[in-house]
């Protein structure tokens, strides 16, 4: 029998080296998850050393023990055993950066006091010895009354020594923790933790003193030069624009490639089995329910792998708490923080990435807020509806000036208003629902080093994974659903009478036009398809859709639709892009009876744009497409959350289903009342 | 409150702490971050807007808002 594995707990400050160490001690985690209740990360490596098996528990970065947040009480938590099916440690191993000693030493000392063996790991070895900080390290160990060991993790410097420590530590009795001089307990008002946290301090100033030397100021004022340059207001936000501007760019012109080659490589999938299976409902489940849903969550893999890459490399310099320093202000005016700005800018390429980018950001509430206003940043799924309508719909004029097209200012005003009414929302918000006590943002500014590209590979697999495994399947699980919902019920008789219908009225209608006009060519160009195989397929399949469930809900809705000026096709379109914004376009294309148009394509989307403008009410000659009509549906699709991923990763992140919930309902009722607005104004000035 | 405290200090200049007052959490997280009576503070910068600012404490550089800034009472040196 196998002994049961020794745990070890990875204690440490933010920006030590924790997740450099975890990986070059334990590899890729052998469990990820999260602790119950919290939305807190929980990772477990194993590793084995001189026969014995440990478990390396990784602990969310903390400066104290004196829990103020969630994050932390998990840490004093686990600590003490308290969490389920995870055994109390058998040992606490605790990273303490060398360049940065007094702080670490804060948490360190606390660790001493929870009675359990400890090992002191003084990460960044290598980085003190180029700055000249010089420690008497067996010192410090005698006087810690705990094992201290230098690592340095590109030269495996002290890892082999690491392991010896743990494996003879687990066992031994438990340090003694180390005299704080509290004073007399009523000498002052201030709280326990504030007077322990100074007396901590006088007892560290005591155990350093005479064992450290200060850096060489040479490399002190090299690093004082960086520092002075990337957070100057000028040239340090021009720095900053250029680093965000690349990231924001490779996400989004990188990514759609690799995209493109995924949807080829999964429509290849569907068309072999489309092969392989008989034409029915079972075909049409795995090719349009799994497949689809499969190939729409595979689909995100490429955008969130790239952005946690640049989130890694920049957090591995020490850039991100830099960046979010140099936004704070601009972002504190709505209620949030500077780490909320690498979120919501990412956010404009895909709100999928940049919720799970919110992870950055420690602070509950503000990662919360965060959370619920980057749907409002327009995706890049929002582009084509954008591009086509304002397009086919707003005119090719100048706007004021003459080189400024009045298309372009459409589109800039579409962007900007998910950008105005998230900062409302935010603000609005924090001063209800999220009002509380002011939130410190007492943040570090890790000191310059480079980043270590294992720890920027696993970071960029461990979000990707964690995508698939957990919001994959429920992806799917939507998507089946939503197919079956556009698919049933299906009936022969009703279809064939939709499509002779569809025939008569596009006679009547090409009869009542004037035979010069460019619709009348549409019109007859149109009743010509039906006579084509192509063509009647199409408009088979859009009459299949318009008497399934979602097509019935389409027009059952269509009162609440009206007051934007829609009919009940723009509203059944507008229910079936639930799934995804993107989707709307091609929808529109089935109801039209185009079949499956590919709006990307330039063919497509012309065809479609034709049709648009030749839809008609029923049984009139009014156009269902207006500039005001056209202006409604983009405002609504700016701000709604038709996304189903989106919501699905809501729920993940926030650890609760409350969250996707409010966020549809309120961004639905927003998108409407929006559409309504600009559908009304645009009827009273004459648009 | 003001005179006399981190907020409105020049870049460049090191001043010493004299005390932070409160014993709510933000108090309590400069505490921990070091920011203890007795211990000198470096202002090195200021953000764009003139918030957060960026000290150097203890041989490390934290950033701070104003708001918090001014809880930190200064003493000449």
């Amino acid at each position: 029998m196998t002994p049961s594995p020794l745990t070890v707990a990875l204690l440490g400050n933010p920006n030590v080296g924790k997740s450099t160490l975890f990986t070059a001690l334990a590899g890729i985690p052998t469990r990820v998850g999260n602790y119950p209740g919290v939305t807190v990360e929980e990772k477990v490596g194993r590793f084995t050393h001189a026969g014995k098996a440990i478990d390396l528990v990784d602990l969310p970065g903390t400066y104290s023990l004196s829990p103020q947040s969630p994050d932390e009480r998990v840490v004093v938590d686990v600590l003490h055993g308290r969490i389920d099916d995870l055994p109390r440690p058998d040992c606490i191993l605790v990273v303490a950066d060398a360049t940065n000693l007094a702080r670490n030493l804060f948490l360190a000392t606390q660790a001493l006091e929870v009675g359990i063996p400890v090992v002191v790991a003084l990460s960044l070895a290598d980085v003190a010895d180029r700055r000249g900080l010089r420690l008497n390290v067996d010192e410090l160990s005698k006087r810690l009354g705990c094992p201290v060991v230098r690592v340095a993790v590109p030269t495996g410097e002290g890892l082999r020594d690491l392991k010896d420590r743990i494996c003879s530590a687990v066992g031994s009795p438990a340090p003694r923790p180390i005299p704080l001089d509290n004073g007399p307990p009523s000498a002052s008002a201030r709280p326990a933790a504030a007077t322990e946290a100074i007396a901590r301090y006088t007892a560290i100033d005591r155990l350093l003193d005479g064992i450290t030397s200060p850096p060489e100021k040479a490399v002190q004022q090299s690093e004082d030069r960086i520092d002075a340059l990337l957070t100057h207001s000028l040239w340090g936000t021009l720095v900053f624009a250029s680093v965000m501007l690349a990231m924001f760019a490779a996400i989004f012109w990188l990514a759609p490639p690799i995209m493109d080659m995924i949807s080829a490589g999964m429509d290849h999938v569907g068309d072999l089995v489309r092969r392989v299976l008989p034409d029915g409902a079972i075909r049409s489940l795995v090719v349009d329910g799994v497949l689809a849903g499969v190939s729409g969550t595979v689909v995100f893999v490429p955008q969130i792998a790239l952005l946690f890459l640049f989130i890694a490399i920049l957090e591995g310099c020490g850039y991100l708490a830099r960046a979010a320093y140099l936004m704070d202000r601009l972002l504190m005016g709505v209620g949030l923080s500077g780490k909320s700005f690498i979120p919501l800018l990412s956010s404009f390429a895909c709100a999928i990435p940049g919720i799970m980018a919110a992870r950055t950001i420690e602070n509950r509430r503000d990662r919360l807020l965060t959370i619920l206003v980057a749907p409002l940043m327009s995706c890049s799924a929002r582009l084509p509806v954008y591009l086509l309508l304002c397009g086919a719909f707003v005119p090719d004029q100048a706007a004021g000036l003459p080189w400024l097209p009045l298309k372009a200012v459409v589109l800039a005003c579409l962007y900007a208003l998910g950008v105005v009414v998230a900062a409302a929302v935010a603000l609005l918000l924090s001063r209800t629902v999220f009002k509380g006590p002011p939130q410190p943002f007492v943040m570090e500014l890790p000191s310059w080093r480079w980043p270590r590209p294992a720890v920027v590979l696993e970071r960029a697999r461990e979000a990707s994974w964690s995508f698939l495994q957990n919001a994959g399947t429920l992806i799917v699980a939507l998507s089946v659903v939503l197919w079956a919902l556009m698919t049933y019920p299906h009936n022969e008789a009703v279809i064939e009478a939709d499509v002779a219908a569809l025939k008569a009225t596009l006679d009547s209608q090409a009869a009542a036009t004037d035979p010069q006009s460019a619709d009348h060519a549409e019109l007859i160009a149109q009743r010509a398809a039906l006579d084509t195989d192509d063509g009647l397929e199409a408009a088979r399949r859009g009459a299949a859709q318009r008497q399934s469930i979602l097509g019935r809900a389409g027009r059952l809705i269509e009162p609440v639709v009206r007051p934007l000026g829609w009919d009940w096709r723009i509203g059944c379109a507008a229910l079936a892009s639930f799934p995804a914004r993107e989707v709307v376009l091609g929808t529109l294309g089935v109801i039209y009876n185009l079949g499956d148009v590919d709006p990307g394509a330039v063919e497509g989307a012309t065809a479609l744009e034709r049709r648009l403008k030749a839809a008609r009410w029923d049984g009139t000659n009014r156009p269902v497409f207006t500039l005001p009509v056209a202006l409604s549906i983009m405002v609504f699709f700016a701000l709604c959350a038709q996304c189903a991923s989106t919501l699905v990763v809501i729920g993940r992140e926030t650890g609760s289903w409350i969250w996707p919930v409010v966020t549809f309902t309120w961004m639905t009722a927003a998108a409407w009342v929006g559409a309504f607005l600009i559908y009304r104004i645009g009827l009273a000035l004459g648009w | 409150m003001k005179a006399g405290s981190l907020d409105d200090v020049a870049v460049g200049s090191t001043v010493r702490v004299r005390d932070v007052a409160g014993g709510d959490p933000v108090s309590i997280r400069l505490l921990e971050m070091g920011v203890t009576p007795g211990v000198n503070v470096r202002l090195v910068g200021k953000a764009p807007f003139g918030d957060p600012l960026e000290l150097e404490v203890r041989g490390y550089r934290l950033s701070i808002r104003r708001r918090e800034a001014a809880l930190v009472a200064i003493g000449d040196r």
